[in-house]
């Protein structure tokens, strides 16, 4: 059996006394794309969030072993810095080689635009391309996405899926969470979560 | 270390960048320094003293036989204030509307009732209600003794010329009529010169008696009449001259409010763009993001410090100040500098961390500032609760720091124990902040 690249044994999340998400399982095995489906509040954030290593799991562990690329829900970068000066900055702390090489790549695929200008100026469309783009730099083969295509329009939604399409065609993996039921077409296997725990539902019963 | 490196830069960027932030943090303490210093310049500068002379004294007069040059004395008093001669309406006028904080007033007949030497003249001082009116009492209290020392030596000299006229004899004057006097000497010879008796014996062993005994009375009449001397002993640095003060506070002080609000805005600021958590996923400790915001201080610290030096330094140098040494003590005040912004830093990300938002950690800042610069200001003695608690701030340490590296003739002591608080204070803030930022991301 392959092994998967990223496993998550048990891992719970607790706010004081609020259960942000009970103890959950999760694999994700190579060439696989997997959809977190639920309302808000369901645990999904938090869950990718406890996957990427952004927040502690307040019990279990998660197993990586592979590159994880992580897109928070919320644009994460500095708004002071120009799209160019933030992916140099992640480049370098993700260690890449040319992190200039790495930044040109970047605004590129993603079209951005190259001008030096505060990206906290820029469109809620380009600054979640850049919140896109900055995930993608370390060259991850695991890349958890968090409401990707939000703020995008039609064309941007394509780019964003024609990116996690090639990771995992390449024997990468892919989670993502949405409320948008036509985006799990692009899902492989769909977890349905609901007051922070996996549901046996289906997505029409949890969306009423 | 390379992750606190690009850190750095990148908040150094970010200050660059936000011009508006970067004026407020340069002037605020700017400001603050100034006024400091313009409020102990204000208790150090010489009080406006009215002068009525009522009596016109002369630039010399005649006491006991002495000449004293009175100018000389005025010009002593004009030293410690500036004197102002004015006549008495004006004097009243200018003590009324506080133009002046005293005056004092040669009342007419004060000279000839100092020369009589029958009658004790007196000088009039009177005071407005101001701050520094105690200041002016003890300053013309202080003139008067000095006065009366000068006075006290003329008149034992007068009288000790009177003691060598009994012991050797001559001629004498007194209230304007001459006399001669035969003296305890030529009365000895002419003693010896006479038969032998009992008698003669007597009054020659008599003479012999007050010979011996009148001629130690120069340094019985001096030692009786000042029994208490107060002889001032060198001063073990270099002129602690209150320009050194406002140096070291205002040094202090914008280090202290610089480092705080930056550390603490900057830390919380990570969590405002959303950035702790993709640098927590391995990219950034959390000891490299408090190491950062230590570095950030420290830096910006060290840079608006040296300014603040060099400015202080041109001032001190232009004014002909005596004391201290604004150069060649640059380096150890810049390291001092540089640890003071450190160990305040370290405070400022634990209130970062604290605040999770960098309005409220701005906030936060400013509101913590002020009473630790003043906890600092504290003397021991005054409060020892305020003391205490200023002893694990780090202000104190820094304003103390400052003042030895820029005026103690040997400095290493001071510098080396409050350094050593400042290392501690600055670790133990700095571990706290390292706990707290887990909540950042949280």
């Amino acid at each position: 059996m392959t092994q998967p690249l990223l496993r998550a044994l048990q891992v719970a999340r607790r706010y004081g006394d609020v259960e942000a998400l009970a103890p959950t399982d999760l694999e994700l095995a190579p060439g696989e794309t997997v959809a977190l489906v639920g309302p808000n509040g369901a645990g999904k954030s938090t869950l990718l969030a406890i996957l990427a290593g952004a927040i502690e799991a307040s019990h279990g562990k998660v197993e990586t072993h592979a590159r994880v690329g992580w897109v928070p829900q919320r644009p994460a970068h500095y708004a002071r810095l120009s799209a160019r000066e933030n992916l140099e900055l992640f480049a370098r702390l993700e260690g890449v080689r040319d992190p200039a090489g790495a930044a040109t790549q970047m605004l590129e695929r993603f079209a951005l635009p190259t001008v030096a200008r505060p990206s906290g100026e820029l469109s809620v469309g380009n600054r979640q391309r850049l919140n896109v783009a900055i995930a993608l730099l370390g060259e991850p083969r695991v890349l958890l996405l968090d409401e990707p295509t939000a703020a995008l329009d039609p064309g941007q939604r394509r780019r964003v899926w024609e990116v996690a399409d090639a990771l995992r065609a390449e024997g990468g993996a892919v989670c993502f969470a949405t409320q948008n039921l036509e985006e799990i077409e692009h899902a492989g296997r769909t977890i349905v979560l609901q007051d922070g725990r996996v549901v046996t539902l289906t997505v029409e019963e949890v969306f009423g | 270390m390379t992750a606190v490196l690009l850190l750095l830069r990148k908040d150094l960027r970010v200050l660059l960048r936000s011009p508006l932030l970067l004026g407020a943090l340069v002037a605020y303490p700017i400001v603050i320094a100034v006024l400091v210093g313009l409020v102990a310049g204000y208790a150090s500068s010489k009080p406006r003293v009215a002068f009525v002379d009522e009596d016109n004294l002369p630039r010399v007069a005649s006491v006991a036989g002495h000449r004293f040059h009175l100018q000389t004395v005025i010009d002593d008093v004009a030293k410690q204030v500036t004197l102002v001669r004015l006549d008495p309406t004006e004097a009243a006028r200018e003590l009324a509307d506080g133009k002046v904080v005293a005056t004092i007033t040669v009342p007419p007949g004060f000279l000839g009732d100092l020369e009589t030497t029958v009658v004790t003249p007196k000088l009039i001082l009177q005071t407005g209600s101001g701050g520094l009116a105690p200041r002016v009492t003890q300053q013309m209290q202080s003139l008067v003794y000095q006065l009366n020392l000068k006075l006290q030596a003329g008149y034992i000299s007068a009288n000790l010329e009177f003691v060598q006229l009994l012991l050797n004899g001559g001629k004498g004057h007194f209230l304007g009529r001459s006399f001669d006097v035969l003296g305890l000497a030529r009365t000895q010879q002419e003693l010896a010169a006479m038969p032998s008796s009992e008698r003669v014996a007597a009054i020659e062993h008599f003479v012999q008696q007050a010979r011996v005994g009148l001629a130690q009375t120069g340094s019985a009449l001096r030692a009786t009449a000042n029994p208490i001397a107060l002889k001032q002993a060198p001063a073990h640095g270099r002129t602690w001259l209150l320009s050194a003060q406002v140096q070291s506070y205002g040094i202090a002080v914008t280090v202290t409010f610089l480092a705080l609000l930056l550390a603490a805005g900057a830390t919380a600021a990570e969590r405002d763009e959303g950035t702790i958590g993709r640098l927590r996923r391995g990219l950034v400790s959390f000891g490299e993001l408090v190491w950062a915001k230590v570095a950030l201080a420290g830096v910006v610290g060290l840079v608006l410090g040296l300014a603040l030096v060099v400015v202080f330094g041109v001032v001190v140098e232009a004014g002909g100040v005596t004391g201290g040494e604004p150069w060649s003590r640059l380096p150890l005040l810049l390291a001092g500098v540089l640890l003071a912004a450190g160990a305040v830093g370290a405070a400022g990300a634990l209130l970062g961390a604290l605040a999770r938002e960098a309005r409220t950690a701005s906030l936060l800042a400013v509101l913590v500032v002020l009473p630790v610069v003043f906890l600092g200001l504290v003397p021991r003695g005054a409060v020892s609760v305020a003391y205490w608690i200023s002893l694990f701030l780090p202000f104190a340490h820094a304003v103390r720091l400052f003042g030895a590296a820029l005026y103690d003739t040997s400095p290493w002591g001071t510098v080396g124990i409050e350094s050593a608080w400042l290392l501690g204070i600055g670790a133990v803030f700095g571990a706290l902040a390292r706990l707290g930022a887990r909540t950042l991301s949280a």
